[in-house]
């Protein structure tokens, strides 16, 4: 199957709060968008460069990139309705 | 022991804006952060980017811009108005910009669990990118209104300003002042952050606005208290200190006259105004105290000395005719740098422009001696009288520590057909409030005597000098005032 969400998540080295993050939106991710997502994992402290050309001020920060438009969503993404909502996700099946 | 007080203090870092320098007493506290509070449209932005540029272009001192308010591309656009270039700048790594303005599509939060790390990053690798000694935040406001978890803004700002202060990095940096706001500002951290808070405002004129900026608070420094007036022109920033009063000493000197050139009134006045005084020449319209004032700077030329004409009665084109007609030529003098003449819009003049312009504009030449004409003239086109009263103060004591002598021509109302006796019953409450910073007062008359117009003179106060008491008469000719007899009725 095709990629159809990409997405970008901002973290801060290997912080508790950074892990959380990751470990919440792959939950997230892989039950609903299985194989259909690409998500990479930004590290501020190794690349502010990125983080200035996607204008990040918090960590964690998602970003969907694709399907338009962006969306961003900070925090601890351990909230699956708001992330869901807030990035404009539609769950399969 | 000597050294206590310096111990400590705050060292400054010269913004290089115009007059700012002066009014903060050498600059801003240097590697600590300044806050600029105002409302919208008072300027707070020009003041960061005039900050950034003249550390670029005169200190060699690379800047960071932090913009929350507006793009880094409307930023560079604005600032092409002023003719200056961010672009070349940025290419030559000489500014380095954090674009975090307002973004485009939607932004959730979920939870407040998270941290600001990535502007501090953001910020250090625009800091590094330049080798910045400078760096500004535009929208501190903006920041904390973006975000609902207020303590992680806070521990940034803390974290960024304490990075700063180590890397001596001089901070400016702005936030929006709402009218209804009672403290400095809104987050309660600002203060703590800053060392220092200005805050500007913009007040309405009879036909403008006027920026006003005053220091709040300098921690650990000296400022110049009091409002200073500021303009926004299509150079920048124009900031007009007020003159420090302290460490004046006096150049006043009786012994020293300063004549007219005008033979029978010089006598009266005991050869003439005494060095560093300030002389009020009332009288009302046709009496001819701008003639008194053209004779009296043309004789200290003849006597080498030089003038300052300050034209607010008549435009300056004008004065240099009428003064022609009587064989003076004040285009020459002006050419020879004898004389230089200042003048202002008549509507909304603000007093500490006049007087930044009117002491630029004696130094500049050295000149002894001034001509103000008039006070009249400043008293119905400022706000109000306690600023001209100001105004002559600090230009008294200006005038007075350098020695220069001084007349303010005053139109004096009701002076017309004075009855019999009642000759001095014209000098008005003007007048009378203006008297504590006058040395002295000639008083210039019109009378009605046997179907004819008269024009009397009388010195009406010489401050610690001999002078005559009689009234005399004048007639203006070509050529000058020409005194006439003793007036007896």
């Amino acid at each position: 199957m095709p990629v159809k969400y990409v997405l970008k998540l901002y973290v801060t080295g290997a912080t508790p709060r950074s892990q959380a993050a990751l470990k919440n939106i792959k939950k997230i991710l892989d039950v609903d968008f299985k194989g259909i997502y690409s998500l990479r994992v930004i590290d501020v402290i190794k690349n502010p460069k990125l983080a200035e050309d996607d204008k990040i001020l918090a960590t964690p920060t998602l970003i969907k990139i694709l399907p338009p438009p962006v969306a961003r969503i900070i925090g601890d993404l351990l909230d699956r309705e708001k992330v869901l909502l807030g990035l404009d996700l539609v769950a399969m099946g | 022991m000597q050294n206590r007080t310096k111990k400590g203090a705050v060292e400054k870092v010269l913004t290089g804006i115009r007059g700012l320098d002066e009014a903060l007493d050498g600059g801003v506290p240097k590697g600590r952060s300044t806050l600029i509070t105002g409302g919208t449209g008072t300027g707070k932005t020009v003041i960061l980017n005039e900050f950034l540029y003249q550390g670029i272009t005169q200190f060699k001192e690379n800047g960071v811009y932090v913009a929350f308010e507006e793009s880094k591309k409307d930023i560079i656009k604005n600032v092409k108005g002023f003719g200056w270039n961010y672009a070349s700048f940025i290419a030559q790594k000489k500014l380095a910009f954090v674009d975090a303005g307002a973004l485009r599509g939607m932004t959730f939060e979920s939870g407040q669990n998270y941290d600001l790390i990535p502007l501090i990053e953001r910020m250090n690798y625009a800091l590094k990118k330049v080798k910045a000694k400078r760096l500004v935040i535009d929208g501190l406001d903006n920041l904390f209104s973006r975000f609902r978890n207020k303590d992680a803004v806070r521990q940034a700002l803390y974290q960024i300003t304490a990075e700063l202060k180590d890397l001596g990095v001089t901070v400016l940096m702005t936030e929006e002042k709402l009218g209804s706001d009672n403290g400095l500002s809104r987050y309660g951290v600002e203060e703590f952050v800053a060392d220092g808070v200005v805050e500007i405002e913009l007040v309405k004129g009879q036909q403008q606005f006027l920026r006003r900026m005053f220091a709040v608070k300098f921690r650990g420094t000296g400022f110049r208290s009091g409002i200073i007036e500021f303009e926004i022109n299509d150079q920048g920033l124009l900031v007009y200190p007020k003159i420090p009063v302290e460490n004046v000493v006096a150049k006043t000197d009786f012994k020293v006259r300063k004549s007219f050139g005008i033979k029978g009134l010089d006598d009266m006045l005991g050869g003439g105004i005494p060095q560093g005084h300030m002389v009020l020449v009332s009288g009302n319209t046709g009496t001819g105290k701008t003639m008194f004032g053209m004779q009296f700077l043309k004789q200290g030329m003849r006597d080498g000395e030089n003038a300052v004409f300050v034209a607010l009665e008549e435009p300056v084109e004008q004065v240099k005719k009428t003064a022609l007609a009587h064989g003076w030529d004040f285009n020459r003098d002006e050419k020879e740098g004898k004389v230089n003449f200042v003048t202002t819009n008549l509507l909304d003049i603000s007093n500490d422009k006049l007087l930044y312009q009117v002491i630029s504009a004696v130094e500049r030449i050295q000149a002894k001696r001034v001509v103000v004409d008039s006070i009249s003239t400043l008293l119905s086109a400022t706000m109000s009288e306690e600023q001209v009263r100001q105004f002559l103060l600090q230009l008294s004591r200006y005038f007075k520590a350098k020695g220069v002598t001084c007349i303010m021509n005053c139109l004096s109302s009701a002076s017309f057909g004075a009855a019999r006796g009642q000759l001095l019953s014209s000098l008005s409450t003007n007048e009378m409030r203006l008297s504590s910073i006058t040395d002295g007062i000639i008083m210039l008359l019109f009378v009605e005597r046997g179907q004819k117009i008269k024009k009397l003179l009388t010195v009406l106060k010489m401050r610690g000098s001999q002078h005559s008491k009689e009234i005399f008469s004048y007639e203006i000719e070509k050529g000058g005032i020409k005194m006439g007899d003793k007036y007896e009725e």
